[in-house]
C-alpha cells in the first residue's frame, strides 16, 4: 500500500511507467473545465485571430501559443502584438514568433525596437536575441539605422554571434559611429567577446572621442580584457 | 623547493587570477544563467582544470578562448561538468522545507481540498471532490527527487495522511525512468538522508546498495515528458507545485521560452514553480510572480486577469 495516499486507481499520467500505469487517463479525474490545460483553442486560424482580438487574457495567451504551431500564423501574431496590453500574452506572442522563425517573424518584431514602451522594446530585443540566426541578415542594416537607440540595442544583440563575426561588425561601428553612447555599447560587448583584431579600432575610437572620459575608461578596460583573454584577431 | 603558490602540487595547473575568474563567471552567467561567486571558486577551478585536461589546453587563456567560441561544443561540455552526477536524496533541502512550511499551506488555503484522513484507505469510499495535491518533479532522472519529496512529506508534514497527494516524476529519458522505478540507490545518493530515514524506507540489498521499499515506490509515479512539447506537458494536467531544477540551463533562449510557457500552463493558478538555486530567471520572470519565502525563492503562476 502506498505510504502517501494518492488514489492512483482513478488517474494516471500519460504513458505512466510506474505503479498505476494501467490507467483510464485523465478522463478518470473530475477536474473542472478551468483545470484542463490546453495548448490553445482548437478553432481555425481565423478564430484564433478573433480570440486574440476579443478573448480574455488566458484565451488570448492560449491562442497565441496555438498560432506558434501554425506556419501561417506570423501575420496574425504580429497584428495582435500591436494592440496586446497584457505582458504575459505578449510573451506568448513573442515566443510563438520565435518558434515560427524566419525573416517574416524578424520583420514583425523589429518595429517594436522603436516603441516607447520599455517592456515591449526589451521583449522585442530578447525575441531577436533568441532567433539570432534569422535576425542576422538585418543586423548590418540595424547598425546603420538613423535612430541611435536602435544602433545601441543592436550592438547588444551581437553578443549572440560567434566572436569573430561580432568583432567584425562592432569594429565597423567603432570606425564610423558618431554617437559616443553607441560606441560605448559596442566597446562593452567587445570587452566580453571581442578578439585582438578589435584593439586598433578601440584605440582609434578612444582618440576620436578624447573628451568623453567614460568612453576612454571603457576602452581601456576592454583593451585589457581582450589582451588578457588572448583571443585571435578576426582577420 | 615546492611548487609556486599558484600551482597545484603534482599538476601544471596555474591557478586562475581574480580577473580571469571574474570574466569566466560573467561568461558562465551570460551563457547559462548559472551564478558563481568567490565562495565557489574552488569548485569552479576544479571543473576548469578537468576540462583543460580533456581539451589539452595549455593555459587558461587558451581554454577560455575555446569556450568563448564554443569550439566543438565546449560550452555544453563545460556546463555538464558542473551538473552531472549531482543528484542525491534531499538535494536542495531548503526547497523541501519551503514546500512543507509555506507552499502546501498556501495551496490548501487557496484551493481547499477535502480531508481524506478519515476515509477508508481501501478505495471503496472516495473523497467528495477529487482534487489531490499534485506535485511534479522534472527532470527526475533516476528518481531521487520525487522520492525525496515523498520522504520529506512523510517525515516532515504532519497532515500528509489527511490529503490525497499525487507525486509524478518525469524525464525525457525513459532509461532513467526505468531505473527510477526500480528504486535501487547507491551510498552516494543516500549520503544526506538521516540513518533512521534510510532504515525506515530502504532495504539493503548489498554492501553499497539499497532498494526503496515498495510502499514508498507506490507513492510516486513515473512517466516520460518532453518539456518543450506543449502536447506532451499538457497531457499531465495541472499541478500545485512543480520542481524543475537545473534543466532550463541546458536550453537555448528559444527553447527556454517555450519551456517556461509550458511550465506556466502546467500549473494550477497560484501554483508554484521551484527552479534550481543557480537557475536563470530569464524568460521566467515575465510570466511568473516571484515569491520570497524564508527558505527559498519560488515562482508563482498568478490568477488570471
Amino acid at each position: 500500500m502506498a505510504l502517501i495516499r494518492n488514489n492512483q486507481a482513478g488517474r494516471s499520467s500519460p504513458k505512466a511507467t510506474g505503479a498505476g500505469s494501467a490507467s483510464p487517463g485523465r478522463e478518470g479525474r473530475r477536474e473542472g473545465p478551468t483545470e484542463a490545460p490546453t495548448e490553445g483553442p482548437t478553432e481555425g486560424q481565423a478564430d484564433l485571430g478573433a480570440v486574440l482580438r476579443g478573448g480574455d487574457a488566458d484565451a488570448r495567451r492560449n491562442a497565441a501559443r496555438a498560432l506558434g504551431a501554425d506556419p501561417n500564423g506570423t501575420k496574425t501574431l504580429a497584428e495582435a502584438l500591436e494592440r496586446e496590453p497584457d505582458p504575459r500574452v505578449r510573451e506568448a506572442i513573442f515566443t510563438s514568433l520565435i518558434r515560427l522563425g524566419g525573416r517574416e517573424s524578424v520583420d514583425a518584431i523589429i518595429p517594436y525596437l522603436r516603441t516607447d514602451d520599455a517592456n515591449l522594446r526589451m521583449g522585442a530585443l530578447d525575441a531577436l536575441r533568441a532567433m539570432i540566426d534569422a535576425a542576422r541578415p538585418v543586423l548590418p542594416e540595424l547598425l546603420t539605422d538613423p535612430d541611435a537607440d536602435i544602433r545601441l540595442l543592436t550592438c547588444d544583440l551581437l553578443r549572440e554571434l560567434p566572436s569573430p563575426d561580432a568583432t567584425a561588425l562592432l569594429c565597423g561601428v567603432l570606425a564610423r559611429e558618431q554617437e559616443a553612447n553607441v560606441c560605448a555599447a559596442a566597446v562593452d560587448v567587445l570587452a566580453d567577446i571581442g578578439d585582438a583584431g578589435a584593439v586598433p579600432y578601440l584605440d582609434q575610437c578612444a582618440a576620436r572621442f578624447g573628451d568623453a572620459t567614460f568612453l576612454s575608461f571603457a576602452v581601456k578596460t576592454a583593451r585589457e580584457r581582450i589582451i588578457a583573454g588572448g583571443g585571435a584577431g578576426h582577420g | 623547493m615546492g611548487e609556486p603558490a599558484d600551482y597545484d602540487a603534482g599538476e601544471r595547473f596555474k591557478r586562475i587570477t581574480e580577473q580571469e575568474y571574474s570574466r569566466l563567471c560573467e561568461f558562465l552567467y551570460r551563457r547559462t544563467g548559472m551564478v558563481f561567486t568567490e565562495t565557489k571558486r574552488y569548485y569552479v577551478e576544479r571543473r576548469v582544470r578537468d576540462r583543460m585536461k580533456a581539451t589539452e589546453a595549455t593555459s587558461f587563456a587558451s581554454y577560455f578562448a575555446r569556450l568563448r567560441i564554443d569550439a566543438s561544443g565546449e560550452v555544453e561540455q563545460f556546463v555538464n561538468a558542473f551538473t552531472i552526477n549531482e543528484t542525491y536524496f534531499y538535494r536542495e533541502q531548503h526547497q523541501l522545507r519551503c514546500l512543507t512550511a509555506d507552499l502546501l499551506r498556501e495551496r490548501i488555503a487557496d484551493s481547499p481540498r477535502d480531508r481524506v484522513a478519515d476515509l477508508p484507505r481501501d478505495g471503496i469510499a472516495t473523497p467528495r471532490h477529487d482534487s489531490p495535491i499534485r506535485i511534479w518533479s522534472l527532470p527526475c532522472s533516476t528518481g531521487e527527487e520525487p522520492y525525496s519529496i515523498a520522504l520529506w512529506l512523510l517525515e516532515n508534514w504532519p497532515p500528509v495522511d489527511a490529503y490525497d497527494i499525487e507525486i509524478v516524476g518525469s524525464d525525457i529519458d525513459t532509461t532513467v525512468l526505468q531505473a527510477a522505478e526500480a528504486g535501487v540507490f547507491g551510498k552516494r545518493s543516500l549520503m544526506h538522508l538521516p540513518p533512521a530515514v534510510v532504515a525506515r524506507y530502504f532495504a539493503a540489498i548489498g554492501d553499497e546498495e539499497w532498494r526503496i521499499i515498495d510502499d514508498l515506490r507506490q507513492s510516486v509515479r513515473f512517466a516520460p515528458v518532453n518539456l518543450i512539447d506543449a502536447a506532451s506537458t499538457a497531457a499531465f494536467g495541472r499541478f500545485d507545485v512543480i520542481f524543475c531544477r537545473n534543466l532550463l540551463i541546458y536550453f537555448d533562449d528559444a527553447s527556454r521560452r517555450v519551456a517556461a510557457e509550458n511550465l506556466f500552463e502546467s500549473l494550477r493558478p497560484k501554483g508554484f514553480l521551484c527552479l534550481g538555486h543557480s537557475e536563470s530567471m530569464s524568460r521566467i520572470s515575465p510570466l511568473f510572480e516571484v515569491r520570497r519565502f524564508a527558505d527559498a525563492i519560488v515562482y508563482q503562476r498568478p490568477l488570471p486577469g
